[in-house]
């Protein structure tokens, strides 16, 4: 199973600013690159990266695809402990451009193989604080061609093995030896990254932060046109009866018949599936 | 467990480093620190500009005008490259009582162009342009990294700072403290001669967002044109006072409360604020306007008399931890003297440095008296404890008020009263009497004169 030599663990770090302010009435979002950094699930996927390198007698690399500002994150994870870091950058930063997570992923995979290697373990957080999908490291692990664990909450590494612990619905767990290579997205829980000790915080501060072109760039979306949502006026007659306390009822649907929701409490997953197919077949969908 | 600063820490006593890592450590990248850091990076000396803060003005509060003209000296041209909110073209003084408010208004468009006098700006952009400015010379930041304690010889000399990262003391040849207000690195020199709480205000500021052509509406300026309003009556019989500033698409509106008289008032300082957004004449400039951020920060505010010893050995202090902040009444300068102070410092510990003599470090205090800094200060020594007199505080406004409001209300078919009848009848009023109203003409006068 796993390799007992883990050369390169890499810990992807987003760069998002987590105090970004919403503008009620244009929706425009307003990020401020001075407060931005990784988000807490991200570092602990660097804490988890640092020790596993450490307990393997790995190199633990730190890789970001952000625009220049973002140099900071990977300074702090240098700082840290932090064998290598690499920046990919972006050629026009809007972390408003819709992306699956393919995109990112693509571009990722093929700068780590280019500029690091093949990597053994790579280690994200659960979900980017901005997107908030999860998918990036699923899509990774398919670029990358190897298993994947997302979500968890437990990550040790012993004996060339690397068991996991994920979170499952209603208070279980799961508990999962990982084969590597492997892409593990881990949540924002149990362990924290390290304070960086002041003489490799002063290294760190003057460090040359390699960077490369991302590869593949996000598909901007341009807007054409941005217009206020004016839905159109939709004509509603009043209810036909002639007593005001009848009109109301209606107009609330009080009386209406409704198919009350359901609560599928089953474990088996065939079963749930069964269930949730039934389902979608009565509501038309298939 | 991780080192922290706090008024019971205490400095550490270590063997004189063989090898400095550092010339010069400065500590705070506020604009006293910043300042310094460029000042002696530019003459070649290894600085290292510790930040507690994540970036530099993080952490930082103020009202929002700063006064850039020592730029002049340090960044030449600096008005073309400042993140510039609004350059200051309307300054007002209010007096205010009750439902009542009596303004003087000055507005000089020459303030609006080159080489400008005030500008409104953010402080987490302009301390961080200015931190950017001492990178730039050579100077390395240090983020996120407290300096806990001074790191002194047995025979007392400072020889660098421990911070609260693991194996975090790093040593220096010159360390000057620009740690802010209620500095525990001057305390921990014993710079300090006592209690600082009676010389010490609280300010709190509200920043409140409204479109910019509304500001530009409510306050009768256009494109990056911006007001200056300072206040005084407005605490609730505190002493301190209040301001109101134009940002471009923000209004800044605070107020400065003795830490002793907000104490015994027994109020919130969120309280005398709303209270204050409610007045009849500040209430339609913030009207509908939304608040994105509540804030506050001490400032130090007995000027000359409270200042602490400004040289130890191997250590300068300097802006809010030398309690060089000017808050007298019309004027509330920090930001200026800070980084005039920080650029001195820079300046003294550089020469210091260079003939490889700390007792050139003396020459700090002169470099301040001979510049605005201790000029100003040694000026208006007198001027924090006038406007913060219970006369000043709370007489005067009414007085003020009643007058006006005697010589502009029309009683025909009463002939109108002379102006010496309106005064003496107001300071009666107002519990003033004519003997005192002259002191304090002849203090203020002195003071400001
Ligand atoms: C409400 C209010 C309104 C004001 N209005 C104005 C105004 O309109 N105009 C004006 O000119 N002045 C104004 N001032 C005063 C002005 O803010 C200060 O005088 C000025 O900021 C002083 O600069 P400084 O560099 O000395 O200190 P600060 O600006 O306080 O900077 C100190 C820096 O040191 C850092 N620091 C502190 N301790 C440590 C440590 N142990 N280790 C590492 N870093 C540390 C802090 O994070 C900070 O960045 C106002 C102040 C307040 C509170």
């Amino acid at each position: 199973m796993a390799e007992s030599l883990m050369p390169l663990i890499v810990a992807l770090l987003r760069w998002t600013d987590a105090r970004a302010r919403i503008d009620p009435l244009s929706g425009e979002v307003e990020t401020d690159p001075r407060g931005a950094g990784p988000s807490e699930a991200d570092r602990c996927a660097l804490e988890h990266a640092l020790r596993i390198a450490e307990a393997a007698g790995g190199r633990c690399a730190a890789v970001t695809l952000a625009p220049e500002p973002a140099e900071e994150m990977l300074r702090d994870a240098l700082a840290c402990g932090a064998d290598a870091v690499l920046r990919v950058d972006v050629p026009s930063w809007d972390s408003r451009v819709p992306d699956s997570g393919a995109t990112t992923a693509r571009a990722l995979a093929h700068a780590i193989r280019t500029e690091l290697g093949e990597p053994s373990l790579v280690l994200t957080g659960d979900h980017s604080a901005d997107r908030g999908t999860g998918s990036t490291p699923a899509f990774l692990a398919a670029e990358l061609g190897c298993a994947q664990a997302l979500g968890l909450v437990e990550l040790s590494y012993a004996d060339g093995e690397l068991l996991a612990l994920r979170r499952l619905d209603r208070g279980r767990r799961e508990r999962l030896a990982v084969p590597l290579p492997a892409v593990c997205s881990v949540e924002p829980a149990g362990v924290r990254l390290r304070r960086a000790a002041l003489p490799s915080t002063l290294a760190a501060r003057r460090a040359e932060i390699p960077v490369v072109a991302g590869a593949v760039a996000a598909e901007p979306v341009t807007a054409h046109a941005a217009r206020p949502f004016r839905p159109r006026a939709k004509e509603l007659p009043p209810p036909p009866e002639a007593d005001p306390r009848l009109r109301l009822l209606r107009l609330t649907g009080a009386h209406e018949h409704r198919e009350p929701p359901r609560v599928v409490v089953t474990d088996d997953p065939a079963e749930a599936a069964d269930e949730l197919l039934e389902y979608l077949r009565g509501k038309g969908y298939l | 467990m991780r080192d922290r600063a706090g008024p019971a820490s205490s400095a550490v006593t270590v063997a004189e480093p063989e090898r400095p890592q550092f010339d010069a450590i400065v500590v705070g990248a506020g604009p006293a620190g910043s300042a310094a850091a460029l000042e002696l990076a530019r003459a070649g000396n290894s600085v290292a500009l510790l930040e507690r803060g994540p970036f530099p003005g993080a952490k930082n509060v103020y009202g929002g005008v700063v006064y850039g003209r020592i730029l002049d000296e340090l960044i030449p041209g600096w008005y073309d490259e400042m993140p510039v909110q609004r350059w200051i073209t309307r300054r007002q003084t209010m007096l205010l009582d009750g439902e009542r408010s009596m303004t003087v208004d000055f507005r000089s468009q020459n303030w609006g162009r080159a080489p400008y006098n005030g500008a409104t700006t953010y402080r987490a952009e302009f301390d961080d342009w200015l931190a950017g400015h001492a990178q730039k010379a050579g100077a390395v930041l240090v983020p996120s990294t407290v300096a806990t304690r001074l790191l002194c010889t047995e025979r007392g000399r400072v020889v660098g700072v421990r911070t609260d990262r693991p194996d975090g003391d790093l040593t220096a040849k010159v360390v000057i403290a620009c740690d802010g207000v209620n500095s525990f690195l001057a305390k921990q020199a014993g710079l300090f001669p006592g209690d600082q709480a009676e010389h010490t205000t609280l300010g709190v500021k509200e920043t409140l967002a409204l479109p910019a052509r509304t500001i530009d509406e409510r306050f009768g300026v256009s494109g990056h044109e911006g007001v200056d309003i300072e206040m005084l009556g407005c605490t609730q019989g505190i002493p301190g006072g209040g301001f109101l500033y134009t940002n471009y698409d923000t209004l800044s509106v605070g107020l400065v409360l003795g830490l002793k008289g907000l104490a015994k008032a027994g109020k919130r300082p969120e309280e005398v604020l709303a209270e204050l957004k409610r007045h009849p004449s500040i209430q339609p400039l913030v009207r509908g306007a939304e608040l994105v951020e509540y804030s506050a920060h001490l400032i130090p505010e007995g000027g000359y008399d409270t200042m602490p010893q400004l040289v130890g050995d191997g250590l300068l202090v300097a802006g809010d931890a030398a309690a060089m902040c000017l808050a007298a009444g019309i004027w509330l300068e920090g930001v200026n003297f800070a980084m005039g102070s920080g650029m001195y410092a820079g300046r003294a510990a550089s020469k210091a440095l260079t003939s490889g003599d700390l007792g050139d470090l003396r020459a700090y205090r002169t470099l301040l008296e001979s510049s605005f800094v201790l000029a100003d200060h040694k000026k208006l020594r007198k001027a924090p404890e006038l406007v913060l007199s219970e006369r000043v505080q709370q007489r005067y406004p009414g007085l003020v008020c009643d007058l006006v409001e005697g010589m502009f209300t029309v009683e025909n078919p009463r002939p109108k009263p002379g102006v010496r009848k309106l005064l003496r009848a107001s300071a009666k009023r107002n519990g003033v009497k004519m003997r005192e109203l002259a002191r304090d003409a002849l203090t203020g006068l002195r003071s400001f004169g």
